[in-house]
This record gives structure tokens, C-alpha cells and sequence, in this order.
């Protein structure tokens, strides 16, 4: 019932950016937008920030032979130890409208990400309720992964070059991009515009260090989630927050005076983290993820949290070493 | 004031000649029988009116800072606890509401607002309680404007809640760190000069420095009349000199009266601290560590897994807290019932630890475990009540005879001069 709620809310407030979200090729939908020949070095080049190619983030550890029967995991691999634990431990936010968030009505934590989690639930005790969620701050994502507090973090994590020094990320399960949101009668058009003004994004995420890379030199205010930034710039602490387009919807669909604009500059491929120590389970996710991609459920669960913003895209296609 | 009137040579003469001629003439005064006599009577005349300004002083000094300590450094002291103690279930009551989900119940609500109105009502008590410009003062006014933004947050996170957003959790959570980390400690702060300032209170109302001078002044009037008695005694032939003789019976009722009065205001003062300040020190300090091992438990699992830093700090407040309860001032029940709700605590954490999350919050802020923790709570409580009220009474008795010293003191000093007067003059008047 609340998340017909939230979906009414959702295609009422974030009608301005249905145009835009999770298709980064479109061009901004502002009737006669002069903002790619006003800024024309900026918008020119996409995704402004240059992504380290040491690797390629996109490529994970290709699955071997066919899934495990749920309930009947290879003995002494990780995912036997999380059937004997009983659960899985999902680390996640609670405050990501649409991906990861507390729901007011029923105190449960849901969405696409947490959805990722009971999937791989699913899979290994045949029962996607089995899992325990933990709320991480964006800055303890690679930490929690890296240390085993948790067993696998979906939690809007860009899976890129640094992160995979010290994490495995599984195949991508989204695509999304950062852009800004700020308030309904602001001239901002895009980041090109917030030079000297304060942009808030949570500490640990990529979205604060490209808020940081940003030509027009915006002054990047970090706080400790999504949530937090919202907030502030409610209370006009901030001018402006700068994330992934999805993100930004979740906020967007919370406060009807506040706007996405821009086009997407950066690409944000979405991974689920876990430890090194295990590839074995790395393994184990993408086959889950693959099985998935085939079988319909991803663009169910894209339809369920993400529907409003238009008609499912394909699948991102897994990419392996 | 009076270390002026000690320096003043003497109080017979008026008016001051040349600086060497004045001491010259009282010099050679002591060279006659009469001389003499005006130098005693001199003498006599000074300490009494000495006398008579301290024991005013005295009973003055003695009688303000009792009732400053029982009017208004007790008093801070109990308020800052309230603020203290109001706040932070403000912060736990706001942490369970949440953790409830869907709509606050009725009975949290409820509970908020008091908490609310008990902080306000205790910061303009407070703020009527501390000096201006005093530390004291500059604690209330962050604690009256922080309250004011405390309130419009929490009302924020309601107003999100009711509409089904999720920003509200974060306004909550704004509002949390808001009251944790500048007002809490604003008002430990408060607590603290409260505390310093009762201790100040005991020393005042003890004016140990005036209280000694006029033991000293006494003493010294007491002697100067038995010396001038054997003097005359000797001169005059006569054994008793008898106005000078009922200046010292009245010199001795003095010291009497003034001893009764002050060691009865020392006992009660002494009394107020022992079975009044102290335990209801102790007791407001074990309210607050309590309050915030129920603070730190929701906070934990409001924090849904990252809130290691609450669990820790539980830790140490249950560490001070039985260490605390371990003294004479609480009952064995209060202690079964603390014990009762570490288990219920250890109960909640083993569950949020097990992945039973639903549940923890479930046993958390059911009722069985509010029910043992309100019994900690209502059993410091009502020690409490119990201890302040044993200071009331205790420092009500202390101010007793004090405003009597006040005036009593000087008008038996001044009959003592009169006295001293009438029984010197007539021995000088059979000289002329």
C-alpha cells in the first residue's frame, strides 16, 4: 500500500526529471535550454570527471557451472557458511528513497538495492526473508565488505578501479549517473553553474570527490548520508546536492520545491561489494544477477521501486574478466 | 568595613588635631588615674561597638548564605538535573517513536510533550537561578535557544513521518545529534557550576572568617572587662564594680548564645549536605547515567547496525551506573530493578546481534522492558524526592536564629558599652 504511495508521489513531484533519469543519452528537457552552448566545454564532455583506467570496473569474476540448488550450497564454500549462519547480512542505507530506505509506515528497511540482497537470499536459502540488514555510513562501504561485518554491501556503490583494490564487486545491476538537484526557482542548470556555492553530498561517496573534480569549483560539503544532506538543504544550510540521478529522484519525490537538473557527467555503474577473500561467492552473485537479467526479475524490480520514471531500460549487460 | 574600624585609634576622640599632638595627649593620658580610667573606658567602649558590628555581620552573612544555598544553589542544582534528565527521554522517547514506525502511539506523544515542557520549565527556572555574565548563565541561554531548534526538528520529522517520507528519520536523527551533543552537555554543564556553586553555598553559610573574628572580638571584650574590674578592684578598693560585672554576665550570655546559634546552624548546614546534597547529587547523577543507558539502546537500534558508538557508550554508563548504585543511597530494589533491566537490555542487543532485528525493537520498547526501566527511574525518583526534601527541612532549621544573632548581637553589645560606660563614669566622677 505505501509504496502505491509512494509511486503516486513519485509521478507527481518528479515529473521534471522522468525525461531524464536512468538514460543518460537524452539531452536536458528544459524547454529552449541554452545551457549546452552557454557552458560549452563542460557539457561537451559527458562525463567530466576522467575515470581511472587502471582497470575496468565493469568486469567481474565469471561464473562457473550452474547455480546450487537453494538449501543445498557447496560444502566449505562462503555461501554454506551463510546458510549455516542462517542469514545473510546485507549492508545498506535507510535513507535512499527507492533503493534503500526506512519505510515510515512499517519501519522496514526496502528497496531496489535491499531487493538486490533478498534475491541473493532467494538463491541461497530458497527464502528471501532471510536476511539481516545493517545499516553502514557510506564512508564504512569498502571497510565493511573488505572486513566480513557484512556480507555483501548494495548500497548504490559505484564499482570502480580504487574500490576494487581492496573489494570484488559483482557484474553491474544499475546504471546511473550523478547529477544536481537544487531548489524550483533556482537558475541552476547544471553543475556549470554552482561555482562558490555549496553542494552537499555523503562523505565516502564518489559523488563528493566529483564534486570536488568540478570545473566551476563548487565548494563540496560533506554530511554523513543522503539523508543528511536532504535535510540541510531543506534548512537552506546548502545550496545545492549533487549525486546519482536516482538518487536525487528519491529526494526529489520527498520535497515538491526541489528539482534534478543537468544532464548526467559522470557514470556511476552500480556493484554489489563483497570480500576478496571468497570469490567463490563473487562467482556465486553473478550467476544469480545472470540468472535474473534472463529470467524477468530484474525489470520487475526495476518496474517495482523505479516504474515511475518510465518504461524499464534493458538489463546492464554483465562484462567479466 | 571593619578592618577600618580596627584601625581607628579610638572612638572618644572626635576631633583629629595635629597627627603627632593626638597620640602625644592619649600618650600621656596613662600617666594619671583618671587618664587611665578614660583609656580603659576607651578600650572597653571599642570592642563593645566592635563586638556588636561583627556579631551583626555575623548573624547578616551566616543568614544570607544559608538561604542563598537553600533558594537558589540547591535549587540549580535540582534543575539542572531536570533539564538534564528531561532532555535526554526527550531523546529516547523521539529514538522509540520512530523505531515503533507508522504513526507515534499516543502514549510516546504524550510522553515527548512533557519532556518538552519539563526542559522549558526548568531552563527559565534556571535562567532565574544564575547570575548574569556567569557561566551558569551562558549554559541556559545555549540550553533556550538550542530547545527552540530541538523542538522544530523533532516537529519536522513528525510532519515528514505523517506523510509517509523517509527524510523525516534524518531530521529525527539531525535533532538527536542536536540534543546529544551540544544540549546534553550544556546541561551537564549547568549541573556541574550547580554543584560548585552548592559548595560555594556551605562555605558561605558557614562564614567561617567572620564567625572567627567575632569569637576573637568576644574573647578579647571578655577579657579587657575582667582585666579593668581587677584594675578598679585594685585602685579603688571596692570588690565589685557592679554595672561592669553585669556587662560581663551579658558578655558571657554573648558568646553563649552565639555559640548555641551557630553550632546549631553548622550541625543542620553539615546535616543538609551529609542527607541532602550529596545523595541527592548522587542520585540526580545515577538518574542521568540510567537515562542514558535507555537512550544509547534505542539509538543503537535506530542506527539499524552502525550505531557501535551507542552500544559502547551503553557500556560505560552501565559501568558508572552500578558502581554509582553500589553506595548507601540506593535501596536493594533499586539495584534488583537495574539488574532487571540489564538483562532485558542484554535480552534486545543478543537478539539485534542474532539478525532477530524486528524482534529486539519489539522487546526493546514493549512494555515489559518500559516497565522495568520506569522502576529504575521512578525508584531514583522518588529517593530523590525523599533527599530533597530532607534538605528543605535541614537548611530551613539551619537559618533558624541567625536574623536573632543579627539583631540581638548588636544590641547586647551596645548595653554592654552602656554599661561599661556607667561603671567607669562613676569612678572617673570622683575625680572631678
Amino acid at each position: 500500500m505505501m509504496r502505491t504511495r509512494i509511486g503516486i508521489a513519485l509521478a507527481g513531484t518528479a515529473a521534471t526529471v522522468l525525461a531524464l533519469a536512468g538514460c543518460s543519452g537524452d539531452s536536458s528537457p528544459l524547454p529552449g535550454s541554452t545551457t549546452a552552448a552557454a557552458t560549452p566545454g563542460a557539457s561537451a564532455a559527458a562525463p567530466a570527471a576522467t575515470p581511472d583506467t587502471s582497470c575496468n570496473p565493469r568486469a567481474s569474476l565469471r561464473p562457473t557451472g550452474a547455480l546450487p540448488q537453494p538449501g543445498h550450497m557447496p560444502a566449505g564454500s562462503y555461501m554454506a557458511k551463510i546458510q549455516a549462519q542462517g542469514r545473510l547480512i546485507l549492508g545498506t542505507s535507510q535513507d535512499t528513497l527507492l533503493f534503500s530506505s526506512r519505510n515510515p509506515f512499517t519501519g522496514k528497511v526496502e528497496g531496489f538495492d535491499v531487493d538486490m540482497g533478498r534475491q541473493i537470499a532467494q538463491a541461497i536459502f530458497g527464502d528471501p526473508n532471510k536476511l539481516q540488514i545493517k545499516v553502514i555510513g557510506y564512508d564504512k562501504r569498502v571497510s565493511s565488505a573488505k572486513d566480513g561485518s557484512v556480507d555483501i554491501v548494495a548500497d548504490t556503490m559505484t564499482a570502480n578501479c580504487a574500490r576494487w583494490k581492496d573489494v570484488n564487486f559483482s557484474s553491474i545491476y544499475y546504471e546511473a549517473g550523478q547529477r544536481v538537484l537544487v531548489s524550483k526557482d533556482s537558475p541552476v542548470k547544471s553543475i556549470d553553474d554552482l561555482g562558490g556555492k555549496k553542494v552537499c553530498a555523503a562523505s565516502g561517496s564518489t559523488s563528493l570527490d566529483n564534486i570536488a573534480k568540478a570545473k566551476s569549483k563548487p565548494i563540496p560539503v560533506a554530511k554523513a548520508s543522503f539523508g543528511d544532506c536532504l535535510v540541510a538543504f531543506q534548512q537552506n544550510e546548502v545550496d545545492a546536492i549533487s549525486t546519482d540521478d536516482t538518487i536525487l529522484a528519491g529526494m526529489a519525490a520527498q520535497d515538491p520545491y526541489a528539482r534534478v537538473v543537468g544532464v548526467p557527467f559522470t557514470q556511476e555503474p552500480y556493484g554489489m561489494a563483497m570480500s576478496k577473500a571468497h570469490p567463490e561467492f563473487t562467482q556465486f552473485v553473478n550467476a544469480v544477477l545472470a540468472k535474473n537479467r534472463e529470467n524477468g526479475t530484474w525489470t520487475a524490480t526495476y518496474k517495482k521501486w523505479l516504474g515511475a520514471f518510465g518504461a524499464p531500460p534493458a538489463p546492464p549487460v554483465a562484462e567479466y574478466k | 568595613m571593619s578592618t577600618a574600624l580596627v584601625a581607628r585609634p579610638s572612638p572618644g576622640v572626635q576631633v583629629e588635631e595635629r597627627g603627632g599632638g593626638l597620640f602625644r595627649r592619649l600618650g600621656s593620658l596613662r600617666h594619671t588615674s583618671p587618664g587611665r580610667l578614660e583609656l580603659l573606658l576607651g578600650l572597653l567602649v571599642t570592642l563593645g561597638v566592635l563586638t556588636g558590628l561583627l556579631a551583626g555581620i555575623t548573624g547578616a552573612a551566616t543568614s544570607a548564605g544559608t538561604s542563598d544555598l537553600g533558594n537558589r544553589a540547591q535549587p540549580l542544582l535540582v534543575e539542572a538535573e531536570t533539564i538534564y534528565s528531561a532532555l535526554a527521554d526527550a531523546d529516547t522517547t523521539a529514538a522509540q517513536a520512530f523505531l515503533a514506525g507508522g504513526l507515534e502511539p499516543p502514549a510516546l506523544t504524550q510522553r515527548y510533550n512533557d519532556d518538552l515542557e519539563r526542559a522549558t520549565t526548568a531552563i527559565s527556572a534556571a535562567a532565574r537561578l544564575t547570575p548574569d555574565g556567569s557561566e551558569g548563565a551562558a549554559s541556559v541561554r545555549t540550553l533556550s535557544n538550542g530547545v527552540a531548534r530541538y523542538s522544530a526538528l523533532v516537529a519536522t520529522a513528525r510532519a515528514d513521518n505523517r506523510q509517509g517520507l523517509p527524510v523525516g528519520s534524518s531530521y529525527l536523527s539531525a535533532a538527536s545529534d542536536l540534543n546529544r551533543q551540544t544540549l546534553l552537555p550544556q546541561a551537564q554543564n549547568l549541573f556541574r557550576v550547580a554543584q560548585q556553586g552548592v559548595r560555594d553555598g556551605y562555605t558561605n553559610a558557614a562564614s567561617y572568617v567572620w564567625v572567627t573574628l567575632l569569637a576573637l572580638l568576644i574573647l578579647a571584650l571578655a577579657g579587657a572587662l575582667l582585666l579593668a574590674q581587677r584594675y578598679l578592684s585594685r585602685a579603688t578598693h571596692r570588690t565589685f564594680n557592679v554595672p561592669l560585672v553585669a556587662a560581663t554576665a551579658l558578655t558571657v550570655l554573648l558568646a553563649i548564645g552565639t555559640l548555641f546559634v551557630l553550632t546549631g546552624q553548622n550541625g543542620h548546614l553539615g546535616r543538609a549536605d551529609s542527607a541532602g546534597s550529596t545523595p541527592v547529587a548522587q542520585l540526580a547523577e545515577a538518574r542521568i547515567l540510567a537515562l542514558r543507558e535507555r537512550g544509547d539502546e534505542a539509538l543503537t537500534l535506530a542506527a539499524h547496525g552502525s550505531g557501535s558508538q551507542y552500544a559502547t557508550d551503553f557500556t560505560s554508563a552501565e559501568d558508572q551506573l552500578t558502581k554509582a548504585l553500589g553506595n548507601e543511597y540506593f535501596s536493594d530494589d533499586l539495584r534488583a530493578a537495574h539488574q532487571a533491566y540489564l538483562a532485558a537490555h542484554e535480552k534486545v542487543s543478543s537478539l539485534d546481534q542474532g539478525g532477530s532485528y524486528d524482534d529486539a525493537v519489539r522487546l526493546a520498547i514493549g512494555t515489559q522492558t518500559s516497565q522495568t526501566f520506569e522502576s529504575v527511574t521512578a525508584g531514583i525518583g522518588s529517593a530523590l524526592d525523599g533527599r530533597k526534601a530532607v534538605f528543605n527541612q535541614e537548611i530551613g532549621a539551619a537559618g533558624n536564629g541567625l536574623t536573632l544573632l543579627a539583631v540581638f548581637g548588636p544590641i547586647a553589645a551596645l548595653a554592654i558599652c552602656v554599661l561599661a560606660g556607667a561603671g567607669i563614669r562613676a569612678r572617673l566622677q570622683e575625680y572631678r
